[in-house]
This record gives C-alpha cells, structure tokens and sequence, in this order.
C-alpha cells in the first residue's frame, strides 16, 4: 500500500470493511454517506470501531491508538486518518 | 518480535468461533440503577451505603420506573444492572423493569427469592461461610438460605467476594455450591473511598487469592465462570484503572463514545450523577478490582490485546466468562488459553 492511494478511493475501500465487518445492511460502498455520524445514525460504537480498526492495521498496516476512537465518527474522519499516517510515513 | 495480524489471530477455527459468537454481544449498552434504599442486613464494606446515593428519595411508583426504562430504551440502553440496596425488597419494580428491558441481572443477598417471571440474571453474593456470613453480614445460614433460594434456577450466579480473611474457606463454599450443581464466579473486596477496614486486599492476600480462584477453576471447571485471565486481571497488584484505564464516566471524560458516552448510574431518585458514574459507586478507583467493572474495563480493550495468540485467547476468555456471568442463556464455552498472560503493557503480578 502506497500513500499514493486517493482519499476517495480508500473511502470506498473503508466503507467496504465497514460493511463487512459490522454487517451494516442496506448500504453499499458507493451508497456509505461518508459524513453520517457512525455513532448517532449508524449504531456502531467502541466495540465496534474496535473492530474495523483491527481489520484496519492489517490492510494498511496503520495503527489506529484507543484514544483516537473518540474522534472518529465518520467514515470520511477514518479515512482521513488513516491517509494521514500513511502520507507521514512516506 | 513478530507482529501479529488480526487475520492470524483468527484463523484457528475454535478462536474464530468464540470470536464470532462474542461479537453478537457488542450491541450490549449499560446502565445500573439503584432500586432501592432498604437492605434486610447490613454488611461491612457495603457500597450502597457509602456515599450520597443512600439518602436520594426513593421512587416506588411502577409508572415512574416504566417511564425510565422506555427512555433508556430510547437513549440506546440495551442491558440493566438492577441493584441496590436490596433490589428483591421491590419485585414489582423489577417486574417492570423486565417488561420494558429484556436484558439485564440483579444483584442481590439472595434471601428473599425473585420472582421466576423476572427473567434477569441474578447474582447472588457470597462474602464466605456462614460463621463468615454471620460476623460480617450479620445473618444466620446465609449460604444455605441463598441454596435454597436459588438451587437448580438458570437466573442464578452465586458471586464470591474474595476479601483478605476469607479466602481459605472459599473452597468450602464452591464445593458446597458445586454439590448442588449452583454456578459461581469470583469478585474482589475493592475498598470504599475512605474505607479504614481490614478487608482491603494486601499484596499477599492477592497472591492467594489468585492461586485459590485458579485451583477451584480447575477443580470446578462445570460450575466456576471464571479464566486464568480473569484471575491475573483481578488480582493484579495493580487495579483495573491502572491496568486498563477505567472506561465508566467517573474516569473517562470522553462523551463521544462507549461507557463515557452511555453509562449512567441511577438513583433511587431516578436521578444520576455524571461525575460519580461507575458500576460501583463510592469505590476507590486505586483499588477497583470489582467483577462488573473489570466485565466492561477488560472488554472494552479488544485493541490492545489483539497483539499475540496468548493475549488475544485471554481476552476471549475474560469476555465469554462476561457473558456467561451476565446474560441468561449465555453457555460458557472452555477456556482457550490456560497459560497466565499478563495484561499488555505489564507484568505478571
């Protein structure tokens, strides 16, 4: 994995675990609203987010630290971070 | 040092089904509520009466409870703690509760039976043999009472609280109850704030107690709800809080998510209080190595026990122990990993 990855399409990619991982249904990667709230209007919580951050350090090999979860609220915000540790990494 | 993938973790097929069937358990969001002010004893150490919450004004209307419940419902809340001081002095109210929430356990003396249509989970707590029962809580034939009570019921959970003075006879507590095909698991006296007693754990009395709650585990493998993590996890020298950094609103100022955003501990007023929201109220957070609070503290921590095979299968285990201790219907499977693992970051003891 490249920090050459596009934000947009690592979106897509994250939504894609997401659905996966949580088993969120009616909802696809292209459909995933990539500013709903995950906590307010999707449901998920720490457990949860827990979860994909796992599923997370083995596709980008990015650790995402406990105390972060509380600042992740979006899938955009997940990206976003994930992108962030890739680009500093270089 | 290899670095473990998640994938790997899970690629045993008996860790990827606990896995799986854990999983199904995240949904559960907590709160704890005091149902009452009266006991029928009085037991030294007792959290219920510490602090301010024995002198909120009770609330006894079944309608007010409903109402609570179905906002609570409302907010998310999927699993209820009912408890203090003495939660089968007011059946009806757990009745309602019932209704309204079809999760939760109740912790109780076990001397008055709860009703069998209040399908809750019930703990019932044990802090000795009776000649310990009857200096400390002050009631005659506690354990045989509590049998009675409570024998060949799926609700029940008998909850040994270990304190430094009563360990020894724990093993003659567990085969009594073990005779009787009753389910146990083990709590930690964890001391009040201000609490000048002596039954405050010692470095030495959490050295036995670990090498009691492993032998009965391993004696009692059908009827202690219990894991070799479970033990390093509360008798560590160092509390929950230290270890895994309490997630319960007293110590989490975060209101984004999980317990800090969640967790509301009521009181008999239906009131609650942000600032002294835990599952035990009134405990010295230094010396937390209470069960319900390790249930959501350690399990809150998947992340950073996801880090080697040994680790991750005892942080399965410490969860399906949770489960069983906390849900009806929920069947503990075998421990998967009976080696002591230290909680990441720390040693061993």
């Amino acid at each position: 994995m490249t920090v050459a990855i596009e934000l947009d399409q690592m979106i897509l990619n994250i939504a894609a675990i997401m659905i996966e991982e949580l088993k969120l249904e009616d909802v696809t990667p292209e459909t995933f609203e990539p500013d709903i709230d995950l906590v307010d209007e999707v449901g998920i919580d720490s457990m949860d987010l827990a979860t994909v951050a796992l599923v997370l350090r083995d596709k980008y090999a990015v650790r995402i630290d406990e105390d972060d979860y509380p600042k992740l609220t979006t899938l955009r915000l997940i990206s976003e971070y994930i992108h962030r540790k890739l680009a500093a990494r270089g | 040092m290899k670095e473990w993938k998640f994938a790997e973790l899970i690629a045993d097929p008996a860790v990827k089904e606990r896995w799986e069937r854990v999983r199904r358990y995240f949904f559960l969001r907590e709160s704890t509520y005091d149902m009452t002010r009266r006991c029928n004893i009085r037991c030294e150490g007792c959290y219920f009466f510490e602090g301010d919450k024995q002198h909120a004004a009770e609330t006894g209307d079944p309608e007010a409870w409903r109402a609570l419940m179905r906002a609570e419902r409302e907010r998310g809340i999927t699993y209820v703690v009912l408890a203090g001081a003495e939660p089968s002095l007011v059946p009806d109210l757990l009745q309602v509760c019932y209704q309204e929430m079809n999760l939760g356990a109740i912790a109780t003396n076990g001397i008055q039976r709860i009703p069998e249509s209040v399908g809750y989970r019930i703990h019932i707590s044990v802090w000795g043999n009776d000649e310990t029962s009857l200096r400390i809580r002050k009631a005659k034939h506690m354990l045989a009472r509590q049998i009675d009570n409570y024998q060949g019921d799926s609700r029940a959970v008998f909850v040994y609280t270990f304190t430094p003075h009563n360990i020894a006879e724990a093993a003659e507590v567990a085969e009594t109850l073990a005779r009787q095909g009753c389910k146990l698991t083990f709590n930690m006296f964890s001391a009040p704030v201000g609490y000048s007693g002596d039954l405050r754990h010692t470095p030495d009395s959490l050295a036995a107690t670990r090498r009691a709650m492993l032998d009965l585990l391993a004696r009692y493998p059908h009827n202690v709800l219990f894991s070799t993590y479970n033990a390093v996890a509360h008798t560590h020298r160092l509390g929950l809080h230290d270890l895994f950094g309490c997630a319960y609103p007293r110590r989490n100022p975060s209101t984004d998510l999980g317990l800090g955003r969640s967790f509301r501990q009521y009181r008999t007023d239906l009131n609650w209080d942000r600032e002294a929201a835990c599952c035990v109220p009134d405990t010295d957070c230094a010396d937390c190595r209470h069960y319900a609070s390790g249930s959501a503290v350690v399990t809150a921590r998947l992340f950073r026990h996801a880090v080697d095979p040994d680790t991750f299968t005892s942080w399965l285990d410490y969860v399906d122990t949770y489960l069983a201790v906390w849900v009806v219907d929920y069947a503990k499977g075998a421990n998967l990993c009976a080696k002591p693992v230290p909680p990441p970051g720390f040693d061993l003891c």
